[in-house]
């Protein structure tokens, strides 16, 4: 994404300026260099040991010389599907990331939203701040701080409650309360941080259009319905599209920390599912293939998403 | 055109950093790199086998070809050791202190080899191993207390086999056959195709679990101590009424019996009172895999009274909130909290300065202690306390990535010499121990690098777990002394109490089971599931969520595992239900 700006070359009228656009701009594509190294070694060369979803890995062998695995190598994506485990992983993943999607997606355009609105600038910045910092505790930490606060029997908001009569809340112990616990620890982790993209599209907007949506008698939420919004709708066009793509995806810390084995059920995720079953059951082939599947989908969504936003007619993300 | 190329760049480099979201090819990248690396060295033990062999046949005095003089190499050689890393607060660094120094100094002029240690975390350490062996990392001498682990390596052809090595040098090893036998050595042998993948520690003490009380709260509420599971609910139920008078201010956190997570191990000796005393061998073995016995028959009426007591509030509610090696359950037994608990038979005592037992005399106050009591009985009236044979401890074995199997081979030797394991169990006179007028050996706290991070150092003395001296008699009395600032009478008893009624686990070994492989981990961590959500699920729901747990592990390979089990028992033993003796 961040090669973006690269995206502008010159004006160039025909094939032979080539060298001459090189010898000008070389000195671009030597800064490039580097980051294209950086994507062959850690992101490309890995992707040849993708083959050992379709081959039964051994780990004295070299991938090449694996034996291709049973029923034309998918024996592995077979075998997954037909773990319950792995589908209710997939459930899980799905069903948690769509909440994800339509809690956690909205929160930091509306908390940019009401910032903007903020008159006074040292506040702004202040609750800016505080905001964003959730965002750098990891989720080992987070979960710490929320057994402290969230436990059935020690934990700080459940003492209070059972001091003041009420019944204890389970927020970690029982599947229903957990995943809104999951739900809202992310969102609060990380809205602060994602209104920064919003943040600074809202002012990228021309002060021209407020002024004379004053003239023209709007109100606050007149301007915010039709200037704002509008002025953010391609960011959000573009982090709905990302987000998208990352519906099959997860990281692994945040389900890892949070789950416990009374939430099991609901709180196992394809990410967790891939290190218990990989890495420490040894199942290296099957594995990869969940592995495999899932960015499949995940660039599948990305595709469709960003078809989907060019026929609505926003830019999408290339 | 341009602007297209571009963007298919981009596009492949979004796909790609999707791609690596997916996690399934990170762990690897390192894998193979190293792979390679392996399929050169299988080849090599191979040749030295046969090497070795040869040279038996043609002079059996000197099965190493000349390597060795005198017992030491003649060129100094290099290997690594897998060791433990316990995170104690005030530990010493697992790697290097005066016992390691001790150990690399002694094994370069004992055998000229150098000695380097690879620390690994004790609570987590299936998952780094498999990690280093995946990586081609594992250091020379590997061990875990996961056998499935070592077969599925054993499988992909990672690990070297042992027979020719112990069989070959039996007569450079004479510490090593001394001390662990034909048992030990041969206890993973395959009886099909006499291949072996590990040798088993050994334990010196078999000594397992122990259920621990409150004694000062016995007291203070006019209690006898109890000797049935009947007295014990009784005693919890008391516990939890007068929390009042035991806790003051701090009555709302009485725990009045505390278990973890790990249910099946923290309530072991009340699952086991459950099982029939009079169980076959066969069955014991067929649902034997789980070491928490999870699928044995009696578990169920178990955990059902558990359930109970857990929605009577006899139980800590955030029991499975606590992962392994969290210790914070620890802590709430240190301030006092908790009424009683069951855990390794010396749990309360270990741990010198920093034990349970001495802190909660600091916090609490000196009357303030635990002690064993023996309580759960079995529906003989006896008690039915399973304890492992002298193997079952840690499994030692080799890493193809092996160069040096005989360097390794007679680390292994060193480091059972009765000499070594006296060292370092005990440490040098007048900074971990000291000697009574009778000889008996008292241990005392250590500091700084001479502190050691496991009771008698066992994470060092690899094949030997639990204390022994060169002299068994002075054994048996210092075991008691060993604890340091702990009341010797409290020791004595716990290993009287959890030496009685017990039935010793047997050898099963009719071959490699082949549904075992791989599955351990996932099955252990299904096994707890099940017991955790059992226990916690409100009464009227115990069997729905018992039952469906249940099928859920048998289906997920626990069944697979019991057939094969049975099966491969009936091609060994045919229809006997016993072993033979």
């Amino acid at each position: 994404m961040k090669k973006e700006k690269k995206n502008t070359p010159p004006p160039v009228s025909n094939k032979q300026s080539l060298g001459v656009y090189m010898k000008r701009y070389w000195q671009l594509y030597v800064l490039l260099a580097l980051p294209m190294l950086y994507l062959l070694i850690f992101k490309y060369i890995p992707m040849i040991y993708i083959q050992i979803a379709f081959k039964k890995y051994s780990i004295v062998q070299s991938v090449w010389e694996m034996p291709l695995a049973d029923n034309y190598g998918f024996e592995y994506f077979i075998k997954a599907f037909k773990n319950k485990d792995f589908i209710n992983a997939l459930r899980n993943t799905l069903v948690l990331n769509i909440f994800d999607l339509i809690i956690g997606f909205p929160a930091p355009i509306i908390f940019a939203l009401i910032l903007n609105e903020l008159v006074f600038k040292k506040f702004k910045r202040v609750v800016q701040t505080i905001a964003y910092m959730p965002h750098f505790l990891s989720w080992v930490i987070i979960y710490g701080l929320a057994l402290q606060l969230f436990a059935p029997s020690t934990g700080f908001v459940n003492m209070i409650l059972t001091t003041l009569g009420f019944e204890s809340v389970p927020f970690l112990n029982d599947p229903y309360h957990w995943v809104r616990t999951y739900i809202s620890l992310g969102v609060w982790q990380s809205f602060g941080w994602n209104s920064i993209v919003y943040l600074a599209a809202i002012a990228g907007i021309n002060s021209e259009l407020y002024e004379a949506a004053s003239v023209d008698g709007a109100g606050r939420f007149k301007k915010m319905w039709h200037i704002t919004l509008p002025g953010i709708k391609p960011t959000i066009v573009v982090l709905l599209v990302m987000n998208l793509g990352n519906i099959l995806g997860s990281g692994f810390d945040r389900p890892f920390a949070l789950q416990n084995n009374l939430v099991m059920n609901v709180s196992e995720v394809l990410a967790t599912f891939i290190y218990k079953n990989g890495i420490k059951g040894l199942q290296f082939s099957l594995t990869t293939a969940v592995g495999l599947f899932q960015s499949v989908v995940c660039v599948i969504f990305l595709l469709l998403a960003n078809w989907l936003s060019r026929k609505l007619g926003e830019r999408g993300i290339w | 055109m341009k602007k297209k190329l571009l963007s298919v760049l981009l596009a492949g480099s979004m796909v790609l950093s999707l791609a690596a979201c997916g996690s399934g090819d990170s762990g690897s990248t390192p894998q193979d790199s190293t792979a390679t690396q392996q399929t050169d060295t299988t080849t090599e033990p191979a040749q030295n086998t046969t090497a070795a062999e040869d040279s038996a046949s043609n002079a059996a005095a000197d099965p190493t070809n000349g390597e060795l003089v005198d017992g030491k190499f003649v060129d100094t050689r290099k290997i690594t050791v897998e060791v433990y890393d316990r995170g104690n607060d005030d530990g010493s660094d697992p790697t290097n202190n005066n016992y390691t120094k001790w150990i690399k100094e002694q094994m370069l002029e004992r055998h000229n080899v150098e000695v380097e240690f690879v620390a690994v975390p004790r609570w987590t350490e299936v998952e780094q191993i498999n990690n280093l062996l995946a990586a081609g990392d594992a250091p020379d001498i590997c061990l875990t207390y996961d056998y499935p682990t070592v077969l599925t390596y054993a499988n992909m052809g990672g690990v070297l086999d042992l027979s020719s090595y112990v069989d070959d040098y039996k007569s450079l090893l004479p510490n090593l056959w001394d001390w662990l036998g034909e048992t030990n050595i041969y206890w993973d042998k395959d009886p099909v195709n006499g291949t072996l993948w590990a040798v088993e520690g050994k334990r010196a003490v078999t000594n397992r679990i122990n259920t621990f009380v409150r004694k000062d709260w016995l007291d203070k509420l006019g209690l006898q101590e109890p000797t049935t599971r009947q007295e014990f609910e009784d005693m919890i139920i008391a516990f939890r009424d007068n929390a009042d008078t035991l806790l003051g201010a701090d009555a709302d956190k009485m725990i009045p019996y505390s278990v973890s997570f790990d249910v099946g191990w923290r309530a072991a000796l009340l699952i086991e009172s459950f099982i029939d005393p009079e169980i076959s061998d066969y069955e014991y073995y067929i649902n034997g895999f789980d070491d928490r016995a999870l699928t044995q028959n009696g578990t169920k009426e178990a955990m059902r009274l558990l359930n109970k007591w857990y929605n009577e509030d006899l139980l800590w509610d955030d029991f499975a909130l606590y992962g392994s090696g969290d210790s914070t359950e620890d802590d709430m037994i240190k301030a006092g909290y908790v009424g009683a608990f069951m855990h390794n038979w010396d749990y309360p005592y270990r741990d010198g300065e920093n034990s349970i037992q001495t802190n909660l005399s600091r916090i609490v106050g000196p009357d303030a202690k635990y002690v064993v009591v023996d309580c759960f009985e079995d529906k003989n009236g006896g008690h039915n306390k399973f304890v492992t044979s002298t193997a079952g401890d840690r499994k030692i074995f080799f890493p193809t990535t092996n160069d040096e199997p005989l360097a390794s081979m007679l680390y292994l030797d060193f480091i059972s010499s009765p000499d070594v394991i006296e060292y370092l169990q005990i440490g040098p006179e007048g900074v971990t121990h000291n000697k009574l007028e009778d000889g008996t050996v008292e241990i005392i706290a250590a500091t700084g690098d001479d502190i050691q991070n496991s009771g008698f150092n066992i994470d060092y003395t690899i094949t030997c777990n639990g204390l022994h001296l060169t002299d068994e008699d002075l054994t048996l009395r210092s075991m008691a002394y060993s604890y340091s600032g702990i009341d010797p009478e409290l020791v004595k008893t716990a290993h009287e109490i959890c030496n009685t009624d017990i039935r010793r686990a047997k050898n099963v070994n009719v071959g490699a089971i082949t549904s075992e492989e791989g599955q351990g981990p996932t099955l252990s961590s299904k096994r707890d599931v099940v017991y955790d959500t059992a226990l916690s699920a409100p009464v009227d729901k115990f069997d729905e969520v018992w039952d469906a747990g249940i099928a859920d592990y048998l289906s997920s390979g626990g069944q697979a595992i019991i057939d094969e089990r049975a099966e491969k028992w009936k091609a060994t033993f045919g229809d006997a239900t016993s072993l033979p003796e």
